[in-house]
């Protein structure tokens, strides 16, 4: 009970916009499958052959089980609120239809008889008579598929259209009875909310029902009207870690989404941070998006999950599930790219001391005076990390911007840097990698990181950001990065040029 | 004016109506009467189209009704179902005016109409216009049903039975009604019934009609008189109004005593002359053809409770 106390207090607002989406989401559902079935079975009711074949359609509909119809929809319609919204339909036309037919034509034939010979037009006829007559019966048809909506409303969650039923799946998977009963309960509610609604609508006149319903309708449209046209609300705001490579990715997330969304807003906040900053930021919502590496992902962020191993593979799913267990965050496919830490020196420095791999440092671990990324500097996948590994214990160790990192062992300052593989300035300043010969840098993939609610908000991101997966090689890449950081081209530039030239942008 | 011509309606494999030949006069109350199967609803059913025959025509002003349009043909024609079919989800004046509604009246106009003929039937337009035909007893719908034909005075209403349905007190009621309402509106009202005592009381002219056939036309004191044949007689037999008992069914039942005193009375006299008699002095002398006969009180009273317990 306290526990469900605590996530009303702290997840109301997110509560009250599901209980949104599903009112929406069943609403518009019921009616268009009354829109759909009310005016057949009126078709239909002089046509007994016809009727009895839309009976058993729509029955055989009914009997597809609702995650299979939903697996149907995805290759058609795809994910979101359209499946979900046809899914809920085909299983409302039946009720509806069944009941508006049955009371139609089990209308009193004296009745019917009378409205012949007054010679009462088929529409007033219809309208008048027979609809009044049938209308308990339609009420209660409508009542069924309303309970029937609600109740598979709540698998819409599954394909991304949200709902309450985002609290009922969420409480199975962690295993959180809070959740599940808040979703469960609100859920009873609403069908209860509703029936009652119903059947007030069933006792109003004609004009007055159609009124209401008019106004339900305007309502939702312009309630779903007013947020495509403010969508500018959906600002997304994408952030990227300090240097140029976060910047040329955060610029080709940007182009994507608001290419294929123009109701989107993008804004980019590059050199936002560093990782547990950026990580915070996503948490409390004042960013939206940045690209993070898998590496890092289970060096940092994540616990219990130390590099397990360096296949690139296995390293982001054991991240994307790690991230998703413990701060329900989702993890979309990386890029071909691999952006391993390193470290350098300079050639002569090498030669100097014969310096091939990170060993070789030991001998020499007195005389290193080392500028490292903040971020090197604190992670555990960083310096800390390296010199328990390795051994090793420098002459001092100073954090510096990483722009500056290079410009330092170019003058001298330092001889002994962290960057990363893909560094256009490791061939700038004539530098020399060492290798890792004891395997510490775990796989470093870059992929977009961003909570699991801006997902299920915005399903179509996935589709989106999913572009970029498994493209920009880590050639395209210091390419990129080497104009970016020694030709000073825009970030903005480099990133669409590069989208254009690969065919995901026109 | 309507008239039948070799009018037949043939259903699968029953001849439910055999060349029909009939006029009916404008203005008329026409009664069509038969025992069930008689074809008198078939026959009511295609002056309103809601039944059309397989062979012959019926004309209406001298036009076939085929030729009119359907519409137009049943505005001009009040319907009277037997079971009443008000409609359930309107209220009594919406019923009374569902007609109008549909020809498009203004809606003052309409409760204008309905509150009339309400107020013409003696229910009390304050209290009925609005109520739902559900709190009304079974002849207080009936005359509903029956105003509802006449909402937009159409030229020729048709009653199906209208009163079977009803209690005894109730249907004479609305016999009543409809016969007044005959007289002070010129309408032509066709009535079908199977109850020989409604078709007398009701009808100008009355269609005797067996299984498919008509048996005779006339009014109701000439097929009184002369029935056309053994079945209209023997339908009609049950209607002969029972002659008042006379002195005689009294003697025959074999009362009396034989006397020598003077007659002061006939044989073929009334019952109640012979009481008015006993009333004075006892016994009554009566004239019988085996001679005087004395009458006395006990006799009359005997006789009377002998009968009464029959």
């Amino acid at each position: 009970m306290q526990a469900i106390i605590h996530i009303l207090k702290t997840q109301g607002d997110d509560i009250v916009r599901s209980i949104g989406q599903h009112i929406g989401l069943s609403l518009i559902s019921l009616l268009i499958a009354a829109v759909i079935a009310i005016p057949l079975a009126i078709l239909l009711m002089n046509h007994k052959r016809s009727a009895n074949v839309m009976l058993q359609i729509t029955s055989v509909l009914q009997t597809i089980p609702s995650l299979a119809l939903l697996g149907i929809l995805i290759p058609i319609v795809g994910i979101g609120t359209v499946p979900s919204i046809i899914a809920l339909v085909i299983y409302a036309v039946m009720p509806i239809f069944q009941n508006t037919y049955a009371g139609l034509t089990t209308i009193d034939p004296n009745l019917e008889e009378a409205a012949t010979a007054f010679g009462l037009s088929r529409r007033m006829k219809l309208f008048r008579i027979e609809l009044p007559l049938a209308m308990p019966m339609i009420v209660s048809g409508i009542r069924i598929a309303m309970v029937l909506i609600i109740g598979t409303a709540t698998l819409a969650a599954l394909i991304g259209a949200g709902g309450l039923g985002t609290y009922i799946l969420l409480g199975i998977e962690t295993n959180n009875n809070a959740l599940l009963i808040i979703g469960a309960v609100l859920s009873a509610i609403l069908a209860l909310v509703f029936g009652a609604g119903i059947d007030w609508l069933g006792k109003l006149s004609f004009k007055k029902a159609g009124l209401v319903v008019l106004t339900l309708i305007v309502l939702i449209g312009g309630f779903a009207g007013y947020r495509k046209i403010a969508s500018p609300t959906t600002d997304i705001t994408i952030a990227g870690k300090m240097g140029s490579e976060p910047e040329i990715l955060i610029n080709m997330y940007k182009d994507l989404i608001e290419h294929d969304h123009p109701n989107m807003q993008v804004t980019t906040k590059a050199n936002f941070g560093g990782t547990s900053f950026l990580f915070k930021a996503l948490k409390s919502g004042s960013i939206d998006i940045y690209p993070e590496f898998t590496g890092t992902v289970l060096e940092s962020l994540v616990t219990g999950q130390k590099s397990a191993s360096h296949n690139p593979q296995t390293t982001y799913q054991v991240a994307k599930r790690a991230l998703k267990s413990q701060d329900q965050m989702a993890y979309l496919k990386p890029m071909q790219y691999q952006n391993g830490y390193d470290l350098a020196v300079t050639k002569q420095f090498a030669k100097k001391y014969k310096l091939k791999t990170i060993s070789d440092l030991t001998a020499v671990e007195g005389q290193i005076h080392a500028g490292f990324d903040p971020d090197f500097y604190q992670l555990k996948d960083g310096y800390p990390g390296l010199s328990k590994t390795y051994g090793l214990k420098f002459a001092s160790a100073k954090t510096m911007e990483p722009s500056i990192r290079y410009k330092a062992i170019a003058n001298g300052k330092v001889n002994l840097v962290d960057g990363y593989t893909t560094d256009p300035e490791i061939q700038e300043y004539h530098l020399v990698v060492l290798k890792d010969d004891k395997g510490f840098f775990p796989p470093y993939q870059g992929a977009p990181l961003m909570t699991e609610k801006l997902l299920t908000d915005h399903p179509e991101l996935r589709t989106t950001l999913n572009k970029l997966a498994g493209k920009v090689s880590t050639t395209d890449m210091q390419k990129m990065n080497y104009k970016v950081t020694v030709k000073h081209e825009k970030a903005a530039t480099v990133a669409r040029e590069y989208l254009k030239s690969h065919g995901l942008l026109d | 004016m309507i008239e039948f011509k070799n009018v037949s309606k043939q259903y699968e494999n029953n001849l439910a109506l055999d060349k029909l030949n009939l006029t009916i006069p404008t203005q008329d109350f026409f009664v069509l009467v038969g025992p069930s199967g008689s074809g008198k609803t078939t026959t009511l059913k295609m002056l309103n189209r809601l039944i059309e025959p397989t062979d012959g025509n019926i004309y209406f002003d001298d036009k076939r009704i085929i030729d009119y349009d359907l519409k137009q043909l049943r505005l001009q024609m009040g319907y009277v179902l037997q079971n009443i079919a008000l409609f359930p989800n309107l209220n009594i004046q919406e019923n009374i005016a569902i007609q109008a509604e549909s020809l498009g009246w203004p809606r003052k106009d309409r409760i204008a109409r309905a509150r009339h003929l309400l107020s013409q039937v003696d229910l009390d337009p304050d209290q009925y216009a609005t109520r739902m035909p559900s709190e009304l007893s079974g002849g207080e719908q009936q005359r509903v049903g029956i105003i509802r034909a006449l909402a937009i005075k159409p030229k020729v209403v048709l009653m199906d039975e209208p009163f079977s349905a009803l209690d005894p007190i109730s249907r004479k009621q609305l016999q009543d009604l409809v016969l007044r309402l005959h007289r002070e509106l010129d309408m032509t009202f066709i009535f079908v019934t199977h109850d020989m005592h409604e078709a007398l009381r009701l009808g100008q002219h009355i269609a005797v009609m067996r299984l498919g056939h008509i048996q005779q036309i006339g009014t109701g004191e000439e097929i009184m008189q002369h029935p056309a044949n053994d079945f209209v007689r023997g339908f009609f037999q049950n209607e002969y109004t029972p002659q008042p008992a006379t002195i005689q069914t009294l003697l025959d039942a074999g009362y009396g005593q034989a006397t020598t005193a003077t007659a002061t009375l006939a044989a073929d006299a009334p019952i109640s002359e012979l009481a008015a008699a006993l009333k004075q002095a006892t016994p009554v002398v009566v004239t019988t053809p085996q001679g005087p006969r004395a009458l006395s009180t006990p006799d009359l009273l005997d006789y009377l409770a002998a009968k009464e317990a029959d």
